[in-house]
């Protein structure tokens, strides 16, 4: 079988995956416990209210009927509104709203790591067995075995207490640039269109805005990226390991390479493929690690929005939400598969 | 999850976890005097049982339903004491049958920093004062709330949402920092008819946010929408029976039923002339008006009633648009982050002494905590975690408030103003009484130690309760209330086991031979630890007590199915009145084969199978 009919193969597949999660959450919001018209009105529900909100909501046609209008909704991107959390509101709007703190979160919890985790990792193979190397495997042990909630209320902890220059010997609060709080939502337009007309007339950027959208999501992300840091900071030792003490690497020190070139040319890279899948797998774990670490740092992201609408009973919106994860595994599982299509021929069903 | 600020009003309440609650009061005593023999002995199924009170051999649950009716018909001001001696013989019936639990009342409590000057609230709870009184150094007043669902008031249930509509728009008449007096607000003046059926209101002279004049036509226009509006979440209150019960005429049947638009009694006599028209006289009307749904807002705003076309949408008016006289506009809210109000000059009682308020949306207790400490909050309420009574250093003022300071905060020097209010709200475990005989529940009863439990559970963050009605409006007042609570023949503050095992084993109910049933609680650490506390407390004794926790939505639904054996619910009011609360006690009201059809709304007790029970 040919590696690309396989990847077709793979994209094929995941349409009966995505196919049935829609139809679980089907069965769960329409045919669940939970009657959405309470759940809106709470014990008020009664009479006329409800009987409107039953018609409004398609609530009275027959189940194939909802059924059919569900999944066309799901699949042309008509996710439905909010029943409780912002009454009436469309999902996609509200989507719209949360989602770029999310993005911005998980982009410094996937960057930080890879800059902290590989770094250190690489370090303490190339210096295996010494001080450094068990320093920095021992603390990347402990780093991973700290829940991320526990560790979230911590740095809240210590870093509240710098105020006003605290026993640490700095103040979070104005070192850099000013904040006012260690919690909230990071402010995310320092880009974007001039509204100066009623067209976009043009691009602008506010470096100072920049600068306290990241102080404001570095603790965040710096917990929620712990785990993959110790991952990466253990895969990239091993990786290290295994490449200096591959065949290859004699052979170029036989011939006269220097240490710089051997490793910086031919190390590096090689040790770098098996961290490539860690990297993309960190997506997934991003997503269900997102939700106590944008609760927990006042962060107004998918994730807290996941969570309330859990915890409120607001289903037309936890549905749609599990809905898009769901797409973003799917796609990123595909992105990998495709990866590994274009990297390694090897690859095909039949081996 | 909720915290003091994410409660619901005229509905049931979800338990708090963040600032909310205190104090403990001393107990009562006593035990069965006063109920006659029948009750120290048991008293089994047989009717009657016992008791003292003069009403002959009436089940307590004929005596709630009689009481109830006699109240209903009686509903003229001087017929108070009547309608109060049959609100207490609810409370009685309630209390012998024990049917529904009370554990405590909720404790509001509010802390400020020395740099803000803020009114003391009242028992009515902190969502009701409006701001323009308020003032800081800065002009700036920094807030926490939970998320806010909506901005049109007739679409608003929730406090967060109640928090900002209760700034921007306004209503005839309120409860000033929510005191428990109804004062003017729109209004002038108020006169009543002689049959108390027709309300007429002289209306001031004040501006909207938009530079428009206030009308009476506006009022007509806002309370169609309440009564019409597909929108609407509290048309119950101006149309229903018990409510106010506005003149109106209806299409359609049953669960079709809608307003004709239109046929509203409530007429526009000239500008500044309302003219309301009620079916029934209805004693609490100004109080229920103070409510937020009945605020005023400009004629036509919204197109969504029958002969308007709209300025907005109701989405609009719902999410982007606030257009009110209060005294402050609104600026911008960024839903689940912040909402921003600005000062408005033109208001008709003199522009307010802040700039400008903002509240940040944060609903975890940790980031709470974070958020206080930084003096990011003006004023706030502490995490139960963080909470220490200790730090509390308050007198009791002329209100019954207990005022003073509290501190200190994390940093180990801060002292913060201190403000505790005894709040209208009742937290409790209430029963199916068809699926649940009375010597199970009265035994639940007795190992009940009401001191323990909000000492242990809920860190002295609440009042304990032995009526279902708060103390500060019991019916018959303060010595009615003290003698209630002499009678309360459950051992109060007390884990009375044997008792509890010698009522059950007159019912039959053995530890060979258990009765099983499931408590089921919010999904709440305090209310399923206070669960635990009560399941160890009656292990041995005869009743297997399994405890669940359900999701608040779940835990309606299923109550209004009748599919609860033994359940946590809290009840708050939305204004003092005693009838707003026992309403939900009528027996017949209590059938939830009805209330799942929408044709009753009290407490899910099933009280009424009782009947049968006792024939």
């Amino acid at each position: 079988m040919s590696r690309w009919r396989y990847f077709f193969q793979r994209v094929l597949l995941s349409i009966p995956v995505l196919f049935l999660v829609m139809t679980m959450l089907f069965v769960i919001l329409r045919m669940g416990p939970l009657d959405p018209v309470a759940a809106m009105l709470g014990p008020e529900a009664s009479g006329a209210a409800a009987a409107q909100i039953r018609e409004n909501m398609g609530l009275n046609e027959p189940l194939w009927q909802q059924y059919i209008d569900f999944m066309v909704g799901l699949i042309t991107f008509d996710l439905g509104q909010s029943w409780v959390i912002q009454r009436g509101r469309s999902v996609t709007s509200m989507i719209r709203i949360y989602a770029p703190r999310t993005i911005w979160l998980g982009f410094w919890a996937i960057l930080l790591p890879l800059f902290i985790g590989i770094p250190l990792g690489f370090y303490a193979g190339l210096n295996s067995n010494s001080w450094g190397d068990y320093i920095a495997s021992f603390s990347g042990i402990v780093w991973l075995a700290m829940p991320n909630f526990w560790l979230a209320i911590m740095f809240l902890a210590v870093l509240r207490r710098t105020q006003g220059g605290g026993f640490l010997g700095f103040d979070w609060y104005t070192l850099g640039p000013d904040i006012r709080s260690i919690i909230g939502t990071p402010p995310l337009d320092f880009i974007g269109f001039e509204q100066l007309l009623p067209v976009p007339s043009g691009f602008f950027f506010d470096g100072g805005t920049l600068a306290v959208a990241i102080k404001v999501i570095l603790p965040a992300a710096l917990v929620l990226g712990s785990a993959s840091m110790a991952t990466e900071l253990r895969i990239g030792r091993t990786a290290m390991l295994e490449t200096i003490n591959s065949n290859y690497v004699e052979t170029a020190k036989a011939k006269g390479l220097s240490n710089r070139v051997i490793i910086w040319k031919h190390v590096f890279r090689n040790a770098l493929i098996p961290l490539v899948p860690i990297i993309t797998n960190e997506a997934f774990l991003l997503l269900g690690g997102s939700v106590i670490v944008e609760v927990l740092f006042g962060i107004n992201g998918l994730g807290r929005l996941y969570f309330i609408s859990l915890t409120q009973g607001d289903l037309p919106l936890a549905g749609a939400l599990v809905y898009i994860f769901t797409i973003i595994t799917i796609s990123m599982n595909i992105i990998q598969d495709l990866l590994y299509t274009i990297l390694d021929p090897r690859v095909g069903y039949d081996q | 999850m909720p915290n003091d600020n994410g409660v619901s009003r005229r509905s049931f309440l979800k338990a708090t976890s963040a600032g909310a609650a205190t104090a403990a009061v001393a107990g009562c005593f006593g035990g069965d005097e006063g109920n006659g023999d029948g009750n120290g002995d048991g008293n089994g199924n047989e009717s009657g049982n016992g008791n003292g009170n003069g009403d002959g051999d009436l089940s307590n649950v004929e005596k709630a339903q009689q009481a109830w009716e006699r109240a209903q018909d009686n509903p003229a001001p001087e017929d108070e004491e009547t309608r109060m001696e049959a609100y207490l013989e609810m409370e009685e019936a309630v209390r012998d049958d024990m049917v529904l639990l009370p554990l405590y009342h909720g404790l509001t409590e509010r802390m400020w920093y020395d740099h803000v000057d803020v009114e003391p609230t009242g028992s009515l709870g902190g969502h009701r004062q409006q701001h323009n009184e308020t003032s800081t150094e800065d002009g700036e007043l920094n807030l926490i709330n939970s998320t806010v669902t909506s901005l049109d008031p007739i679409q608003s249930t929730d406090t967060a949402s109640a928090v900002i509509i209760n700034q921007v728009y306004e209503n005839l008449v309120h409860y000033p920092n929510g005191v428990p007096e109804v004062e003017n607000q729109l209004a002038e003046e108020v006169n009543v008819s002689d049959d108390l059926l027709t309300y007429t209101f002289t209306i001031k002279e004040a501006q909207y946010h938009d530079g428009s004049e206030l009308t009476a036509s506006d009022f007509v226009y806002a309370w169609r929408r309440l009564a019409e509006s597909a929108a609407s979440e509290r048309a119950n209150f101006l149309l229903e029976p018990g409510f106010l019960a506005v003149e109106h005429e209806t299409e359609g049947e049953g669960e079709d039923a809608t307003t004709v638009p239109d046929s509203l009694g409530v007429e526009a006599v000239d500008d500044r002339t309302l003219e309301v028209t009620l079916t029934e006289p209805q004693p609490s009307a100004l109080d229920i008006l103070t409510y937020d749904s009945f605020a005023a807002m400009p004629e036509g705003l919204v197109g969504d009633i029958e002969g308007y076309d709209g300025q907005y949408t109701q989405e609009e008016i719902s999410q982007e648009v606030m257009v009110g006289c209060g005294p402050f506009q609104f600026e911008t809210w960024e839903p689940g982050t912040e909402q921003i109000l600005t000062a408005f000059g033109d208001y008709h009682d003199g522009a307010p002494n802040l700039d400008r308020i903002h509240w940040q949306v944060i609903e975890d207790d940790e980031t709470i905590w974070t958020y206080v400490n930084e003096g990011n909050a003006d004023i706030f309420g502490i995490p139960t975690a963080y909470y220490d009574q200790e730090n509390i250093d308050a007198e009791e003022d002329d209100m019954g408030r207990d005022v003073g300071t509290y501190g200190p905060l994390e940093d180990g020097e801060t002292v913060v103003n201190y403000l505790g209010v005894s709040e209208m709200s009742t937290f409790y475990f209430a029963f199916n009484a068809a699926k649940v005989p009375k010597p199970v529940r009265q035994a639940m009863a007795y190992v009940t130690d009401h001191e323990e439990l909000i000492n242990q559970v809920f860190e002295g963050r609440g009042v304990e309760a032995f009526s279902f009605t708060p103390p500060g409006i019991f019916p018959g007042g303060n010595e009615a209330y003290q003698t209630f609570v002499d009678e309360w023949q459950y051992s109060p503050n007390d884990t009375d086991r044997e008792s509890a095992q010698q009522v059950l084993e007159e019912g039959g109910h053995t530890a060979d031979d258990p009765f099983a049933l499931t408590l089921t609680t919010y999904e709440s650490e305090t209310f399923s630890e206070a669960a635990g506390i009560t399941r160890d407390k009656v292990s041995d004794l005869g009743i297997e007590l399994d405890t669940e926790e359900a999701e608040f939505s779940t835990l309606i639904s299923r109550g209004q199915d009748g599919d609860l054996e033994m359940y946590s619910l809290g009840w708050i009011w939305s204004y003092p009145s005693v009838a707003y609360g026992l309403f939900g006690f009528e027996p017949a009201n209590t059938n939830t084969d009805l209330i799942s059809q929408g044709e009753a709304d009290g407490y899910y007790l099933n009280w009424e199978a009782e009947l049968e029970n006792e024939e």
